[in-house]
Formats: C-alpha cells, structure tokens, sequence
C-alpha cells in the first residue's frame, strides 16, 4: 500500500503442509548471508498443566538439553558459535524457539530443529539445574524488578475462569513439584509435527529448503492422539471489580485498569491495536500528553491491546508521579481512555498512527528475524499466514468511527477491573536519602 | 536519558535468555526411542529391492544422528561509510543500505556526561534530554507530534564522551525529519518550565531506579573505581546533583558541545552521498560555530587509585591532547549496599583497563569470553551448570576514558557468597591461562555474528558508526572490524587480564538484603564497608556513607 507516500512492498512467501501436519512457509529475502530459522509451538502456558503453572516455560528451557543424538547445549555450539544467535520464548498461546545462522548453517538448523521435535532426553542432573534456573528467573523478573509483582498480578485479577488467569512464569511451589517425567509427557502431548509451524526466511535456495524439511521433518509421526485444547468461555465481568497488590518496596504506586478484548483473529482487532496507538504510541500519545506532561500526575502511562487466542486484555496503566494520590492518577488515567469513546480522533491524528504503525513494519521486515517472527505471528497467532500483509491493509482502513466504535464496546459498555499497588504495611520503602522528596 | 518510553509498560514476554547470547556443557544423551522412530521412516514412492531398502535405510539414519556439516560460507559484504564535511567543519557520513526504505539520522556531538561538573552530575544527560522539549518553532508537544507524525520519534540523550539526536523515518519523510532534528540541536529553547518537569520526572524514575539491586550496585562499582571524578557520578545524576542544574548550566553546555566544529552527521540507509551532502547543507550549512575552540578537556578520566603509575594511553589520535588527571577512586575494595527485602542480591565485580586504543578488539573477545554471552564462561559457571542465575555475564564499556569491565550477576539473596567466588576464580582463570583455540574462535564467532546481525538495520548501522567515531576511528574501520575482531590472538587476552583484571584491582559491591549473605561475604573480603542503601551517597570522593 502506498498510504501518505510511504509504500511497504508486500512480503513473498509460500506455505506448505506436511502429510504429517508440519506447517511449513518460506520468506526469501537476500538483503545478508543469513537466516532465521523458526519453530512455533502451538502451546503456551494456558496448558500448563493442573498443579503446574510455569510447566510451559520450563519445558522451553529443557528443549535445549539432551536428545537422542544432541548433547545438553549443543544447539548453542550449532548457533553461536558459528556466528549465528538462538533464544525462545513462551507466551499464553505459543512457545517459540528462533534462530539465526549464517545462510550456509541452514541444513543443520533444520535437522536440529526436526531432532529435538522428536527425541528430546533430558537427565535428571539438567532438569534440577534448569529449574533452578527459572526460579531465579521468577526472582529476577517478579520480586527483583520494581513493577513485577504488579504486572504478574494482573492476569490472576483479569480473568474469572479462563486460564490465562495463571502467569506464564508459574509459581516456586509448583515448579518444585514437577519431575523428570513430567517432562516426557508434555512433549508427547504436545511437541508433534501437527502442533508446529516452521519459518525460514532469508538466504536459501527454495528447493534445497524443500528438500531439507522432507528429509528432517516429513518422517517424524503425526501421533494418532488428539490434541488437547483449552476451550473456556471467560465470561463478562457481572461489576467493576477492585483489587490491591502491595511489594516490600514500592518507591511509587501505581494503577492499572482492565477489559476484556476479543480474539486477536476478530475484525474489531485492527481497531483496538489502532486505539491502543493513539493511546500510547510515542512521546505525542494521548495518555503521555495527558497524564504525564500536561498533568504531572503519572511519571509513566500506557495502554497495551492484549489480543491473543482466546480472550485477550485491554489493559491502561500508569505509575503515579511522586506525591500525586493514586485513586486521582487512576480517575485521570480512565478519562483519557474514556475520551477516545466520546469523540472521534481528529483526521491529523489516525494518519499519525498509521504512518507509525507502517513505519513499524519497515522497520521489522529490515533483517530475516524480523520477517520470520512477522510471519510467524500471522501464521500462528492470526492463523493466516497472508495476515502479515493483509494485516497491514487492515490497520490502515481503520476509521474514526471505527475506533469509538470498538472503544464503546470494549471499554463503555464493559466492566473493568482496577488494580492497584502499594507500599506493603510495615515495611519502609527503601531508597537513598533525598530520593523521596 | 531518563526518560522512558511512553508506550504502554512492556513486559518482555518469558525467554530463554534475557539479553546476549548462549553455554557450553557435556553430557551425553541415551535412549532408545529416538532410534525407534528413526527408522520409522516415510515410505519411499517408487517399489525397491531389500538390498536398496536396506542401504537406504542405513544411510538415512546415519544421516541423522548427527548434525549434518555445512556448506561454504556466503560472503558478507560491510561497505565501507563515505565521509564529507561541510565548510563549518560539520562531518557527514553515510552508511548505505538499500532497498530497506528507511534511513536512521544522527548528529552525534563528541562530549558527553564524562564532562559533568562536579555538583552537577546529570548535568550532560539533561541537556540531551531537553533539545527535544520545545525549540523556537515548536512547543514539546508540538515537536513530538511533528516527528511522529512522520512515523519516527526524535531521541536524545547522552553517554559518556557523546551526546545526540536521532531520528528514523521512511524515504519520503526524510527531509522533514531533518528539519526537526535541525531545530532541536540548533534551537532549543530549555524553558524553565521544561527544565522543572524534566527534574521532577527524573527524579521520580530515580527513586524507582534505585530499589533496583542491579542499578546501586553496578552505580556503587562505578564509584569506588573512579571516585568523583568523570566516569565515577552516575552519569543520570542523582537526587541531590539534579536539583543544582540550572537553566545557565544547559545553555552553557549546550553551546558548547553542539557545535559543527564538535559533531558529526550519521546517515545510515537508503540514500546516497549526494543526497546525503544536500540534506546536510540545506539543515546544517549555516549552522556556525562560536568562535571559542572546543574545549579540550575531551581527554581521559581520572584513572583509579592504584599501586602503579598511570598508563599512557594507546592509540591516541595526533592532536588530541590527554591530560594526566589526579586519580579518585575510594579506598573500600568491597561493599555491601544493604536492601532489605530486596527479590534478589545483585553481584557485580569491576575493574578499570586503560583507554584501549589499539586493544579494543581484544578487550571485546576478552569480554566475550568471560560474560559476553549465554556460551560465555560466567555463563556457563554460574547458570548452566550451578542454576544460580538467569542472566550472568559481562559487559564492557570502552570510553576514550579508561575503560571498565563490569562483570554483574543476580541470584538469590543466600547465594551472593558462592556467586561472588565463582566470579574471582574465573576473571583469576583469564590471567592464569590463555584461552584455548577452539574456545577462542567460536566466542569471535559470536562477537563477529552479533556484530553482522546489528549492522543488518539502519538504527544498528548507524550505531555501529557513531561507535567507531566516538572512539576516534575513522569510519572506514566499519569494514575491518570483522578482521581486527579475528585476529586477536590468544595472548593479547591473557596480557590484557594480567595487566588490569588482578585481584588488588577489582572492586567488588553486592546489594540485595545483606542479613542473608554478609557474614559469608566478610569471610571472602575482610575489609567490607556495609551500607544501608537510604544512606548510600554517590558524589563524595572519600567514601559511601551521606
């Protein structure tokens, strides 16, 4: 589309499915000598299973142990050092494992990749390990970052019965009560060719791509088991709802207000991310215009459009500027948003965001990851591949109507539930003298 | 600087690794099931006999219990920037890439917090902060949304020995973009109403920055190696330096640092060197510089308290002149910063290497191999094979200053001890032994991919410039620094660790709730200086106490 002269060639891609179900799409791109390799696993932490929240995140870890014909790391020795990078990361629908190599490392990617899909082995000594890792990730992210108890909070308070309602990164509790067996259950259940999308974008050959993953990947069994799926139907907040969270050491309180949003594959989609831009997008957004600039109240605000599988989250947030009381940061942070259902945005302003939101995607589409996790998320995520272009279209055909529209329904006419965060009683704040004045 | 981005609260989603790269472990794999659906293989199409079945079997499933090697490498081609310079003495350089449709745009001025005055730390990083806070033709508001309105945002801010504004837009928005970044480095107007907002933000987001452990104690290791001196205050200021900024001091310094004759233009991305030239002249050309000269004190900081005599810096370029300055660091080699209920303690051993000049490759494989990444040996040590953390590593902060090497890790509050001995016997490892050859290139491996992948944006290429200048290489050296990177040699890590890692040159400083790790510690360092964090000062030259 060539919108306000900015023209984003749509991405050239081919899909295929394997007789064993592997979903399989291809993005060449020749701008380096190098390509991500991606492998998408259509299960996240809502599957964690009963008594084991952070299962699924834990599990990402292991994936780099032992298999049949891998040591525990060894995807490293193929990744890194040769030049390449590798990571993976786990959210309530998908666990992702992505890499990027020099183009000439492709071959052995996928043959890794394929490996570990079907004969990971992990010993006893690296689950111990590895679980002790995570716990120390829970510390880092949770109890030693200044607002992670709070935004860990957040599902647990939003949801009624989904569940999404259980953070990805679990519990100490429960990861202690998992074992080594556990492990080869859940990659039974889930780690299968038909619960899995393969990307590869960059430097090949198409054909030697083809190739490669008929010999690596179209051998691997498609199990004759079904799948299981989370299907819960989360219901509409009845009332607003209240909720405090407090921490050892709060230097500033903070607020966060929630909705429920549809599905990410929702036509109402495009409009929400839309309103979510106008919202919080960049320095000239309303919620830092508002709240943080003209207002003094919030030393940061934002809002983040949630838009998952399932039922996702509309959530406003803002963390108070010092000395400001938290229930007027928190009337101030719901009238911005609010506004956005009284009036339509101004012409000037929608083509802002849009010319951001292409921008955006310019920026993205600059290195084969960046491709590849696009495309991704329009496979998996969206479950249509050519989203990652039609998606674009979408978001530029939003209209002024359309955003109040979606506000109204979303955030009017709906429940919300209020978090706040405070300084635990008894327990001084703690930080250098002078700071608190 | 200071201020955060406005979009919504991101949290990052659960990953594997939390920044920089991957381990090294051995243990051997056992397990019949794999073999088992190995020979479950597809069927072929066409019939065949025993003999080829049983062949072929044979050799697919040899092909597949290792990993297949690779094919030759494809050339990666890094062109070399194109410099000009205008008639004000103002240098534009271009980094091309095509066909992204984008093009990152920095003026990059050559001084930075390195040059805040004593009582004013923060003093630079304000300054940075406040060109894009309202300038002769636009208010702030107005500004930010004329800049992203063109799809960009104009970021400022300042490091050490740099400051600067960038800007990335689409082609077609390009020269509109330019117009802005023009204004707000030539036409700020630091209004004292902008200058009061920005203190009081700043100083809100130190409060919150400050009951993180990993920020007092990286910040406290600053301090005890470089004492008040530059380097040594945090470069974001503090609660007591912010307050003493005054509008003269922003105008002063803003007159002072962003001058042609002091700064550079970077153009990385879908241009060429004739529309780089013209974009430059048309917002730039007539931009003059006071008829001062540009300070001199562009030198190196104050080099730590040691027993040696001060080093004379490597590589620098003819002309600049590095003045001795008195050494300030503090005299405790290790302290605890006492956080009750801190969720974790953070560990952080530092040390100071002199201005690198013609080291700098070497130091980075240094860094590389010690805490450069997730394959990295502090990596290894500390999470791979103990659990003990998330993220351990290292990380090194050239400057044209001295340089430092921070070594940081996170673990639970009990584990601080442990943590804190694994970390001294592997910077002692680095001194005792040079690295092996196959350990040695596989962490150039990683440093050379990182450096390749980064150069793949524009907003990475113009950085990787702008690195290159700040350091005083031409940008020229964009091109070699693959080849200076691989050919650093097993000995030049063991003499740089020699000479600079010792055990009587590190500092050490450990937050987090000290009742759980302080007496384990006081075993390891006897001389420990404890703490309480509320009392914990930054800008005193003789000790940490308020």
């Amino acid at each position: 589309m060539a919108a306000r002269g900015i023209a984003v060639t749509p991405i050239a891609f081919t899909e295929r499915t394997l007789p064993n179900g592997l979903q399989v799409i291809a993005v060449p791109s020749s701008t380096s000598p190098t390509v991500s390799v991606q492998v998408w696993y259509h299960v996240g932490s809502k599957d964690d299973p009963a008594g084991r929240s952070g299962f699924a995140h834990l599990f990402e870890h292991l994936m780099f142990k032992s298999t049949r014909h891998l040591k525990s790391e060894q995807f490293d020795r193929l990744t890194e050092d040769v030049g390449g990078s590798n990571n993976a990361f786990t959210s309530d629908d998908v666990t992702a494992y992505h890499e990027v190599v020099p183009s000439n490392h492709l071959e052995t990617l996928l043959w890794a990749e394929a490996e570990r899909m079907s004969n990971l082995d992990v010993v006893q000594a690296n689950f111990v390990s590895e679980r002790a890792v995570v716990e120390e990730e829970y510390r880092q992210r949770i109890l030693a970052t200044p607002y992670g108890r709070f935004f860990n909070a957040i599902p647990t308070a939003a949801y009624q019965v989904h569940p999404y309602k259980r953070p990805g990164i679990g519990s100490i509790a429960d990861l202690e009560a998992a074992s080594l067996s556990d492990v080869a259950a859940f990659h039974a259940v889930y780690y299968r060719p038909d619960n899995a999308t393969l990307v590869v974008a960059g430097d090949f050959d198409a054909r030697q791509l083809d190739a490669w993953v008929d010999k690596y990947f179209a051998r691997l069994p498609r199990p004759a088991t079904p799948i299981p799926r989370v299907n819960d139907v989360e219901p509409p907040w009845p009332a607003d709802r209240n909720v405090n969270v407090t921490g050892p050491n709060v230097a500033l309180p903070a607020v966060a207000l929630t909705w429920l949003a549809p599905p990410v594959a929702s036509p109402d989609a495009p409009a929400l991310r839309i309103a979510a831009a106008l919202l919080a997008s960049g320095e000239s957004s309303r919620l830092n215009q508002s709240l943080v600039y003209r207002q003094q109240l919030a030393s940061q605000a934002g809002f983040e459009a949630d838009l998952r599988a399932g039922p996702g989250l509309l959530t406003a947030s803002a963390i108070a500027a010092g000395g400001k009381p938290l229930a007027q940061v928190g009337a101030a942070l719901l009238d911005e948003v609010l506004r956005l259902t009284r009036q339509p945005v101004a012409a000037s302003e929608l083509a802002k965001v849009k010319t951001q939101v292409l921008t955006a995607a310019l920026l993205t589409r600059q290195s084969p990851e960046g491709l590849a996790s696009a495309m991704a998320e329009a496979a998996v995520l969206e479950g249509n591949p050519a989203a990652i272009n039609s998606g674009l279209t979408a978001l530029q055909n939003v209209s002024a109507a359309d955003v109040q529209r979606v506000m109204r329904r979303y955030v009017g006419e709906a429940h919300k539930v209020t978090l706040t965060y405070t300084q635990a009683p008894g327990a001084a704040a703690s930080a250098p003298e002078g700071a608190g004045k | 600087m200071m201020r955060l981005s406005s979009t919504s609260i991101h949290r990052p989603p659960l990953s594997r690794w939390w920044l920089r790269t991957a381990g090294l472990v051995v243990t051997t794999a056992g397990c019949a099931f794999g073999m088992a659906q190995a020979q479950a293989q597809a069927q072929t199409q066409a019939p065949q006999t025993q003999t080829q079945m049983q062949m072929q079997m044979q050799s697919e499933t040899s092909d597949l219990v290792s990993p297949p090697l690779p094919a030759a490498p494809r050339p990666l081609r890094i062109d070399a920037p194109v410099e000009q310079r205008l008639a004000n003495g103002l240098r534009v350089v271009l980094a091309e890439r095509r066909d992204v449709q984008l093009v990152t745009t920095q003026l990059l001025a050559l001084s930075g917090s390195e040059a805040d005055p004593p009582e004013r730390a923060g003093l630079a990083a304000m300054t940075a902060a406040l060109l894009t806070k309202g300038t002769r033709r636009h208010s702030a508001a107005a500004l930010a949304s004329a800049a992203e309105s063109l799809g960009g945002s104009l970021d400022s801010g300042a490091g050490w020995d740099r400051s600067q504004v960038a800007i990335t837009v689409s082609v077609p928005k390009l020269d509109a973009a330019l117009g802005l970044l023009s204004e707000a480095v030539r036409q700020p107007t630091f209004a004292q109403a902008e200058l009061d907002r920005l203190r009081t933000q700043s100083l809100d987001e130190l409060k919150v920055a400050y009951t993180r452990p990993g920020t007092l104690a990286t910040l406290t290791g600053q301090h005890l190696l470089f004492g008040n001196g530059p380097y040594g205050r945090p470069a974001a200021g503090t609660p007591t330096s912010l307050p003493r900024i005054t509008r003269s001091d922003l105008l002063a310094l803003h007159a002072a640092t962003f001058r042609p004759d002091n700064a550079v233009l970077v153009f990385a991305g879908d241009l060429d060197a004739g529309g780089a030239l013209r974009l430059a002249q048309r917002y730039f050309g007539d931009w003059k510089a006071p008829s001062m000269p540009p300070a001199l004190a562009r030198s190196p900081a104050a080099r730590p308290q040691s027993a040696r005599s001060p080093v004379a810096p490597t590589g620098a370029a003819s002309g600049d002149i590095v003045p001795a300055l008195p050494s300030g660091g503090l005299s405790p080699t290790a302290a605890v910063i006492d956080m009750p209920q801190s969720g974790q303690a953070a560990v952080v051993l530092t040390a100071a290497l002199p201005p690198l000049g013609a080291d700098r490759p070497a130091a980075a494989v240094l860094n590389a191999v010690l805490g450069g990444g997730f394959s990295s040996r502090l990596s290894q040590e500390i999470r791979i094979k103990r659990g003990l953390s998330y993220s351990a590593g290292s990380q090194l902060d050239a400057r044209r200053g001295p340089a430092a090497l921070q070594v940081v890790v996170q673990t639970k509050n009990p584990s601080a001890p442990e943590v804190v001995s694994l970390m001294q016997a592997e910077l002692d490892r680095l001194i005792a032994a040079p690295v092996g050859e196959d350990e040695l290139a596989a962490r150039k491996a990683t440093l050379i991919g990182g450096f390749s992948r980064a150069v793949e944006t524009t907003g990475g290429l113009a950085s990787a410039v702008s690195s290159l200048i700040v350091a005083g290489l031409p940008p020229e050296a964009l091109r070699t620094r693959i080849q200076d990177l691989g050919a650093v040699r097993a000995a030049d890590v063991q003499r740089l660790a020699a000479a600079n890692l010792g055990p009587a040159q590190r500092r050490l400083v450990v937050a987090g709730e000290a009742a759980s790790f302080v007496d384990g510690l006081k075993a390891q360092a006897p001389g420990l200086t404890v703490v309480p964090a509320d009392s914990l000062d930054l800008e005193r030259g003789d000790r940490l106490l308020r």
